[in-house]
């Protein structure tokens, strides 16, 4: 009898199949194909107005495509559901801004915790989960701290902290260094890196900056409505 | 050498001139078209009802005033006396006084008209004495012929002001036809006399018939006088006091518009307090308008201070937006209170249906200065919402608003308890204030404390509430947060509903009270099974001995009270007094609420009982003996108690019938207070009673129940534009605290983008306006109610016992409030995400890169 050896193939997380946009008669991108693995680190880089938010909006689901259809986890994405598309994000998908937004009126501990909210976990628990993950990006203490008192670096960190919350398995950033200067964005690198590839999820970064492309496992580029390795 | 830079701009004022402010204000102003369209709505209604309502009493003072200068012609004084008369023995006396050149008598009585509810002012007077001194009265060429004059001794005739020819739509011919006693007196109209067109409305009757007719013969009224060139007046006053009989006094000529104007005032001030309702509510919106806008363009005013603008040059460019928006509301409010007084005056007459001027047909007349203070305060009171503002745009962190880091309105919000605690108490002391010239100051100036002190209240009021509460769910939670961590937003979102609520809710608990204690009265006092009038209204009908007599003796009744009315001059005669003669026994003193109760043993000195007006506005207390001139004499009475009457607001002694019959030496009554047999149909009385009486033309019967009906609606009727003002002040404060809702929701949007993004639907923070809405709906609310309840008991206690002297037990109207605390909340959570709707719309993508 052969024994037989059991092969890891890495898990498609995310795939485009075929994504095409338009704004009036300007194409944005046209039959877009993309995959991502779980735990694997993607940056997509491209000059301004190349249409990387765009597509990382429609992988949110908060915009539509003329054409393709998004898989998470081998489920499309059904973008004629609004409501739908809200609690999917609500359970599967992180994102992280490039101006933070974090909402002023709350605590560093309850901005993090809000996912964990959303999804009507128990409030020791979320909690817990909160000091966890403000410790692992270097915030323990900061927890009844206002964002308004904090530094850019800090209200990022915070910002990654709160889209790891609930677990995703799918973290969007949106140029997640671009208001920071080199040693914060360093900072926020490094903590995406222990952090969110820690967690398993598929992480796709749009970004200018080649040293925050740099950390990335993979580099592609959109440039003329295509994406190039 | 090189000319210097002109500059282009007009004033500079720290850095921000006129032209550059105007170019920033016309954003703040193209975005925020509801919101000023409101608060100068506001501000305008304030300025439209407090101008509406001065116009039209200045107009009917002026007219009270022009009608007696008419009536009073060339008169330099007059000699004065109770509304039943005086003695016409002390005419000759008083025409033989070696100053006076001319003296006139005249008799004035009301005369019911029959088969109608109003009445007519008729003067009695002697034609060949009036020529001389009162050319009014002499019929002009242009009208009548000098032969005509004879006319005015004719018993069948009488003359008519031309407002009177008027309204009664008699002309020269025709019959004029008057109640006197339970008959009915015709008149011949000899004519119009062009010159009374400014006495109101007016017949004219010789003097003689007059006192035949009506029941008043050897009486009269006044006596005018001309004196003799050099003599001063009052050495003629000096003269006459020395004579004259008890309760006749002496004034100038033509002061009845003094009369008036001091009889009327407390109405009027009142009046114009309520208009003050939607000018304080419309200085809060104006306050939220600006303060909400300051928290979207705080890092515009940073960016400004950062390029060289002063402090003093940003708070300037509130003021100058605040300036403005109270000026177009004073402009558009004082257009709308000159048109809505034109409404008014034709409509409701110069006293707007109070009866203070009764049958006078007021003429416009407006008081330009008194409209153009109107209008400033309606612009001041947006100034100094737009100050407060001003000062915390001043006080602004340029560093942090350039960051977007102040994220809160910028107002000291830590100091905010100490001064409600120190407002609130500011208020204590205040309530102890005499009246000042009749007017409770104190009391409005208490109750402007407790309005800011309810809205500098709402931030340490919402910590203390909210400071510990922490919902499980997400969105409950949420919403919570939003409304406790922005307190500066809070406040400037609930002041306009706090102060309408607040407003609205003291006057709804004072009405309700008042009601409840007059229906408590009338069931005490009215205590007679039926009440018969001679007639509907006026002074000229009444009951003879005879008649009562014969009304007794009518089937199924079994007992006959009588009452007369008289009106007094006491003191300087600026404060009429009312005198009420009836059977006085312990049931009736217990259901005027007699203190101390009882009937006192008897004395040589007759009793009387004085109503609370009558106690504050003479002095008099239980156990004084008080001078009254009763039917000429002056009585020695003495004060057995204080007795309540929500009847008459100037004041009322009552006396026992049987007193006043041995004073007056006659037995002559108004209105019959009757008790029927046991097992007496009312209605079966009632024809009884008009077959006893046929030629009785104005006989008015109701029953106790009926009487207790109409009174209450009467109240009911002259709270009617209270009600309304309130529900206006009510809506515009919702409406204020909803658009509050749309421009925080719209600063807002990017937060609800990140939340769209963070998994929330639409729905969802839709959801989550609803509880801020409710939750600050609530807060508005409960202070609202709170400071609502205790303006209430400075309306009850001290304005109300201040104006008008009338003292009343709190009642809460609970049902009424829960209901109005509802639907503020209601409004509010309804309210929120309506309005925030369109900002929850936009794209969460767009939302999230707005930086404005």
């Amino acid at each position: 009898m052969v024994p037989v050896v059991p092969v890891v193939q890495p898990f498609v997380m995310l795939e485009l199949r075929g994504l095409s946009k338009s704004y009036g008669a300007s194409r944005l991108f046209e039959s877009i194909d993309l995959e991502v693995a779980a735990g694997e680190w993607l940056a997509i880089v491209g000059e301004s107005g190349s249409g990387k938010s765009t597509l990382l909006n429609i992988v949110a689901g908060l915009d539509r495509p003329d054409a393709g259809s998004v898989l998470l986890d081998g489920k499309p994405l059904d973008y004629s559901d609004d409501d739908a598309l809200a609690l999917w994000r609500r359970r599967h998908v992180g994102f992280v801004f490039q101006a933070f937004h974090l909402l002023p009126y709350l605590t560093l501990a309850e901005n993090v915790a809000l996912p964990l909210a959303l999804l009507r976990v128990p409030r020791a628990e979320r909690t817990e989960r909160a000091r966890e993950l403000l410790a692992a990006v270097g915030l323990e203490g900061f927890g009844e701290r206002r964002p308004a008192t904090l530094s850019g670096g800090e209200m990022q960190r915070a910002a990654i902290a709160r889209a790891l919350a609930h677990r995703p398995t799918l973290l969007l950033a949106d140029e997640p260094t671009g208001n920071l200067d080199q040693a914060n964005a360093r900072a926020v690198l490094e903590c995406l890196a222990t952090t969110a590839r820690g967690s398993g999820a598929a992480m796709v970064m749009v970004t200018h900056s080649p040293m925050a492309a740099g950390c990335a496992d993979r580099i592609v580029r959109l440039s003329s409505g295509r994406l190039a390795a | 050498m090189r000319r210097p830079h002109r500059a282009s701009f007009v004033r500079p004022a720290g850095g921000v001139n006129i032209a550059l402010a105007a170019s920033l204000s016309r954003g703040f102003i193209a975005a925020n078209g509801l919101r000023i369209a409101l608060t100068l709505s506001c501000i305008a209604l304030g300025v439209a009802l407090a101008g509406a309502v001065h116009t039209v009493h200045s107009s009917a003072l002026a007219e009270v005033d022009r009608a007696a200068r008419t009536l009073a012609g060339t008169a330099d004084l007059e000699v004065r006396g109770a509304r039943s008369g005086f003695d016409d023995a002390i005419f000759a006396r008083v025409a033989s006084l070696p100053g006076v050149a001319e003296a006139s008598p005249v008799l004035e009585v009301r005369a019911a008209l029959p088969g109608r509810d109003d009445t007519l002012r008729i003067l009695g007077i002697d034609a060949l004495r009036a020529v001389r001194m009162q050319p009014a009265f002499v019929p002009g060429a242009a009208s009548t012929g000098a032969g005509e004059v004879s006319l005015l001794l004719d018993e069948k005739s009488a003359w008519l002001s031309p407002a009177a020819a008027t309204r009664l739509g008699l002309g020269k011919g025709q019959a004029l036809r008057l109640v006197a006693g339970t008959g009915v007196r015709e008149y011949e109209v000899a004519g119009v006399l062009a010159g009374l067109a400014q006495a109101g409305e007016v017949a004219v009757l010789d003097i003689a018939v007059a006192q035949w007719h009506f029941g008043r013969v050897g009486n009269l009224s006044r006596i005018e006088l001309r004196l003799r060139p050099g003599v001063h007046p009052d050495t003629v006053s000096a003269e006459l006091a020395r004579f004259l009989p008890a309760g006749v006094g002496v004034s100038a000529a033509a002061s009845s518009g003094e009369r008036a104007q001091a009889i009327s005032r407390a109405y009027r001030v009142n009046l114009d307090a309520l208009a003050l309702v939607a000018l304080a509510t419309g200085a809060f919106l104006v306050f939220s308008t600006l303060a909400l806008q300051a928290a979207r363009r705080r890092q515009e005013f940073a960016l400004l201070r950062a390029l060289g603008a002063t402090r003093r040059g940003v708070a300037a460019l509130v003021l100058l937006e605040g300036a403005v928006i109270g000026a177009l509301g004073a402009a558009l409010g004082t257009a709308l209170g000159i048109a809505a007084s034109r409404t008014l005056l034709q409509r409701s007459g110069g006293d707007l249906g109070a009866g203070f001027f009764e049958g006078l047909g007021a003429t416009f007349t407006p008081d330009p200065a008194g409209l153009a203070a109107i209008a400033l305060l309606g612009a001041g009171v947006a100034v100094a919402g737009a100050l407060w503002v001003a000062r915390g745009v001043a006080g602004i962190a340029v560093a942090d608003a350039l960051r977007d880091r102040a994220i809160d309105l910028p107002f000291g919000a830590r100091r905010h308890a100490a001064v409600a605690i120190a407002l609130a108490a500011l208020g204590v002391p205040l309530l102890f204030v005499p009246p000042l010239g009749g007017l409770p100051l104190g009391g409005y100036a208490a109750i402007g404390a407790w309005l800011v002190a309810a809205v500098a209240a709402v931030t340490p009021v919402c910590r203390a509430l909210l400071g510990r509460l922490s919902p499980e769910g997400a969105i409950a939670s949420l919403g919570v947060a939003q409304v406790r961590h922005l307190p500066g937003h809070l406040a400037a979102s609930v002041a306009g509903i706090v102060v309408s609520a607040s407003l609205c809710i003291a006057m709804a608990i004072m009405v309700h009270s008042f009601r409840a204690s007059l229906s408590a009265w009338l069931d005490g006092v009215v205590g007679a099974d039926l009440y018969v009038r001679a007639a509907p209204a006026g002074d000229t009908a009444y009951f003879s001995e005879e008649e009562q007599r014969r009304i007794a003796s009518a089937q199924g009744v079994e007992s006959v009270e009588p009452l007369a009315y008289d009106r007094l001059v006491v003191g300087d005669g600026r404060v009429p007094l009312s005198l009420v003669a009836r059977p006085v026994t312990t049931r009736l003193l217990e259901g005027f609420q007699a203190e101390p109760p009882g009937i006192p043993p008897p004395s040589s000195a007759p009793a009387v009982w004085i109503s609370e007006a009558a106690r504050d506005l003479h002095g008099w207390k239980p156990g004084d003996r008080i001078p009254l001139p009763v039917a000429g004499r002056l009585v020695d009475a003495r004060v057995a108690g204080v007795i309540r009457d929500y009847a008459r607001t100037w004041g009322a002694v009552m006396m026992d019938w049987a007193d006043y019959r041995r004073l007056a030496g006659e037995g002559r009554a108004n209105d019959l207070a009757l008790r029927l047999a046991p097992g007496a149909q009312t209605l079966a009385v009632q024809a009884a009673i008009r077959a006893a009486m046929p030629s009785a033309a104005g006989l008015v019967m109701e029953d106790a129940t009926h009487l207790r009906r109409r009174s209450l609606e009467i109240f009911d009727r002259s709270f009617a534009v209270t009600y309304a003002l309130e529900a206006i002040a009510i809506a515009i404060g919702l409406a204020g605290v909803t658009s509050s809702f749309a421009a925080l929701a719209w600063s807002r949007r990017r937060e609800f983008g990140v939340l769209r993004f963070l998994g929330l639907t639409r729905r969802e923070i839709l959801r989550l306006l609803a509880i801020e809405g409710a939750a600050t709906g609530a807060l508005g609310g409960l202070i609202g109610v709170a400071a609502g309840a205790g303006i209430s008991l400075v309306l009850v206690h001290v304005v109300n016992r201040q104006s008008f002297h009338w003292g009343m037990e709190v009642h809460w109207p609970l049902g009424t409030l829960l209901l109005l605390f509802l639907a503020i909340v209601a409004t509010c959570a309804v309210g929120a995400p309506v309005s925030g709707a369109l900002a929850v719309r936009r794209e969460a993508v767009l939302a999230v890169k707005d930086d404005a």
